[in-house]
């Protein structure tokens, strides 16, 4: 049986290995690898940066003695691990394994096969660099732990891995249906209130009695000892101090946490092996009297191709759970700026700015990949009797709407937290978007014709762009927030007007920009029309 | 002299080294109920890729009623409708909403769209679950689905891939219906089947194609009567077994089927 198991995991490797020996055999795919070791020299770099400066902190504070302090280097990790996949759906994917259904794999393979899947992933390894940091950093120290501290920080990094995919299938299972969404929007609500009172109660009691603070702390860290990245610190801190049945008693504890995230995790895949079904498809029902359907949109000053594109476009996003996450993560990373107090009370102008110019980003996956959710449609498209570049001008349009949407949400979250931002910063701020987004329409448009990817509007970890998108994208916020910051730099003053007028003038030339675009854009999609097909309609 | 619905002139394909489609020379005329047949990669959806826009020939030239496809894309799309291979679904929409796109696309006002649909989706028996997406509709309504909107702007000419597979005997009586009140109504009708049956019982003329070379047209007296001097008795199945020739494994086992 074990044999059986293992040689049909192999098969598995070898059919992703055919799959990836058959992508590379044109030059698009070529092009991709490049990129995928382009980002991953990038991600190793940052692994490896990170694992030589988290092992160093580690080899002070166990050489100074102060060996609870490595809880405060797992914390970070800990949170990198569980956040980043959330708040970062384009870098993160996992691969449908449900098509290995149909062959006859028991459910422990089924289950091996999807952990595998994901444990490649950016962050996994990141976070498993950065631990194997403190091992290393931690074992020069004190040598004599190193079998412990390397058992301590495997488990710890097996919790992290199943705990991340287990936060993955259960937000897909959620986000999946209406009825499950609407609970998750109302306790994401609730969040943001509870994250609401941390700023100004760690201010109170900074700002208070130092007294209070300390004690604060000293409630709060046999808090932190009982969850696993304490439970992890815990246990090599007892160790390196001699006491090895109370720190095998925190990695029993360890050990218990990762238990139950298996066994979390094992009920949603115990579900998909069974061939469960996400849809929102209810039981069947009456006759609806045809009076009872509602409208294509009437929207005022918007007709023809491009409105009924762009109509389209939002009725997708808003079937998207993974997308519609993805819109409320700036308001999400505004009441993180408030509650780490990034943006002190005397400079909060810098806040508006800043969290506009991260939904532009985060909204690049959509601009990006603009064909990625038409599946089968892209072929209606190309049938139809309208121009390319309406279809494409519909679909920048409705991302323009919802950019617009979230700049008004970001800035009326900015003036409730903070303080409504001046005049000057909310007008340099405009003139920058009206800067900035054109230029990553214009690339959008360029890359989605040139570099498709087929998405799954349902599934969390299926979001993910083309990673040569991903790569160009980079390169061009780097270019465009590079721009912003020299403008900045350039006018340097007491108000942000002279800024404004920079803007203003390099918004007129991204724009034009963007039309030239535009109209060359009939021409790319007819050349591209095979490939464009090809990729989308990939089952 | 009556336009051609559909004409080509050496339509050629290549994919690389691969002649997918050989100087193809077809004709049909206005009216036709066409089946166009083939065995399995004999260039049959590459050929109405190619007559609808899907795919660009690599030479020759395509005229639907009388104007240039390559020249004029979008006014010849204004009076064609296809069922590609892939359906061409946008499948997070409901069968309403993308009768609705669809129609409004193709430049139908709003009330015109929406009746044609409502119309539509009773035809097709899809509209007692209005608010099912088309994701989890099953593969048969999913095809009468892409038939609704291939005809939903009353095209003059109908491009449909293999309409009849994965359907059921149902399903397919109710497209049967509607395709021949479109020829009824003087609407041209160019198909690809597998279902030789079928294919029999509605079209008028045929076309077979067979390693990207167009190897027998006309009506299916003619084919039958090109078939040789007991050609007047065969079906359809039989033609085309004659014309393509056959390479079965009849005789022949798999070594470790019992």
């Amino acid at each position: 049986m074990a044999g059986m198991t293992r040689e049909r995991i192999a098969a598995i490797a070898l059919l992703r290995w055919h799959l990836f020996a058959n992508t590379i055999r044109t030059t698009r795919g070529q092009l991709e690898l490049i990129s995928r070791i382009i980002v991953g020299l990038l991600l190793l770099a940052g692994g490896v940066g990170g694992a030589f400066g988290f092992g160093t902190a580690a080899w002070y504070f166990v050489s100074h003695g102060n060996t609870e302090w490595l809880a405060l280097l797992l914390w970070p990790v800990f949170a990198f691990w569980q956040l980043f996949p959330i708040f970062s759906a384009a870098f993160s994917e996992t691969a449908d394994s449900s098509t290995l259904l149909r062959y006859p794999l028991s459910y422990s393979a089924y289950f091996l096969v999807r952990m595998a899947y994901g444990a490649f992933d950016p962050t996994s390894l990141m976070g498993g660099l950065w631990l194997m940091g403190i091992g290393i950093g931690t074992s020069l120290a004190a040598p004599h732990v190193l079998p412990i501290v390397a058992l301590t920080l495997l488990t710890f990094a097996l919790f992290n891995l199943v705990l991340s995919r287990t936060i993955f299938a259960w937000l897909e299972r959620w986000l999946a249906q209406r009825k499950t969404r609407e609970i998750l929007g109302v306790l994401f609500i609730g969040a943001i209130l509870c994250i609401q009172l941390v700023g100004p109660l760690l201010r109170h009691y900074e700002h208070g009695n130092r007294g209070q603070m300390l004690r604060l702390v000293a409630e709060i860290v046999p808090a932190e000892r009982v969850l696993p990245p304490g439970l992890a610190a815990a246990a090599i801190a007892r160790s390196l101090e001699g006491r090895i049945r109370t720190g095998f008693l925190y990695f029993s504890v360890l050990c218990g946490y990762s238990a139950a995230a298996i066994l979390l995790l094992s009920v949603r895949v115990r579900q998909e092996y069974r061939g469960e079904n996400l849809s929102e498809a209810g039981p069947r029902a009456e006759t609806a009297p045809a009076g009872n359907l509602a409208n294509s949109w009437d929207l005022p000053a918007f007709s023809g191709p491009a409105a009924l594109v762009m109509e389209k476009e939002l009725r997708y996003l808003s079937r998207s759970g993974p997308m519609l996450f993805t819109l409320i993560v700036p308001l999400f990373m505004l009441l993180i700026f408030r509650s780490n107090g990034a943006f002190p009370h005397q400079k909060p102008d810098l806040v508006f700015p800043a969290v506009a110019a991260y939904t532009l980003i985060l909204l690049t996956n959509l601009i990006y990949n603009n064909f990625g959710g038409d599946g089968t449609g892209i072929q209606f498209y190309f049938a139809s009797p309208v121009e390319f570049r309406e279809i494409v001008a519909g679909k920048n349009l409705a991302h323009v709407l919802i950019l617009l949407f979230e700049i008004v949400v970001a800035w009326a979250g900015v003036s409730w937290i903070y303080k409504p931002p001046s005049a000057d910063v909310m007008a340099a701020t405009l003139a920058a978007i009206l800067f900035a987004a054109p230029v990553n329409l214009a690339t959008g448009n360029l890359l989605s014709l040139y570099f498709p990817k087929r998405i799954e509007a349902s599934a969390f970890g299926r979001q993910r762009a083309s990673p040569t998108t991903v790569l160009a994208s980079f390169g061009i916020q780097v270019l465009v927030m590079g721009t912003a910051a020299l403008v900045l730099w350039l006018s340097h003053g007491p108000t942000y007007w002279t800024a404004t007028v920079i803007f203003l003038v390099l918004a007129a030339c991204s724009l034009t920009g963007y039309l030239l675009g535009l109209a060359r854009v009939d021409y790319i999609a007819l050349a591209r029309r095979e490939n464009l097909m090809r990729e989308l309609m990939r089952a | 002299m009556d336009v051609p619905a559909v004409s080509t002139e050496n339509l050629t394909r290549r994919f690389g080294q691969l002649v997918a489609v050989e100087n193809v020379n077809l004709r049909v005329s206005a009216g036709q109920f066409f089946g166009f047949l083939g065995p399995n990669g004999a260039g049959k959806s590459t050929t109405i890729k190619m007559l609808t826009g899907l795919l660009a020939p690599s030479a020759g030239t395509i005229e639907i009623l009388g104007v240039d496809l390559l020249e004029n894309a979008v006014e010849v799309k204004r009076q064609i409708g296809v069922v590609p291979e892939g359906m061409a679904l946008f499948t997070r929409l409901t069968g309403w909403e993308y009768l609705n796109f669809v129609g409004r696309m193709y430049g139908l006002d709003r009330a015109t769209t929406r009746s044609r649909a409502e119309e539509l989706l009773d035809f097709m028996q899809l509209a007692d679950q209005p608010k099912k997406l088309i994701a989890d509709y099953s593969h048969g309504m999913q095809k009468k689905l892409a038939l609704a909107a291939a005809v939903i702007h009353s095209p003059k000419v109908l491009f449909l891939d293999e309409p009849f597979e994965g359907v059921d005997a149902i399903a397919a009586g109710t497209l049967k219906i509607m395709l021949q009140s479109m020829i009824a109504r003087g609407a041209t009708i160019f198909l690809t089947s597998h279902v030789l049956e079928i294919v029999e019982r509605l079209c008028s003329h045929v076309a077979i194609i067979d390693k990207g070379r167009l190897v027998a047209q006309g009506s299916l007296e003619e084919l039958r009567a090109g078939a040789g001097s007991d050609g007047g008795k065969m079906t359809l199945e039989e033609i085309l077994l004659r014309i393509v020739g056959t390479t079965q494994s009849v005789g022949r086992e798999l070594s470790w089927l019992e």
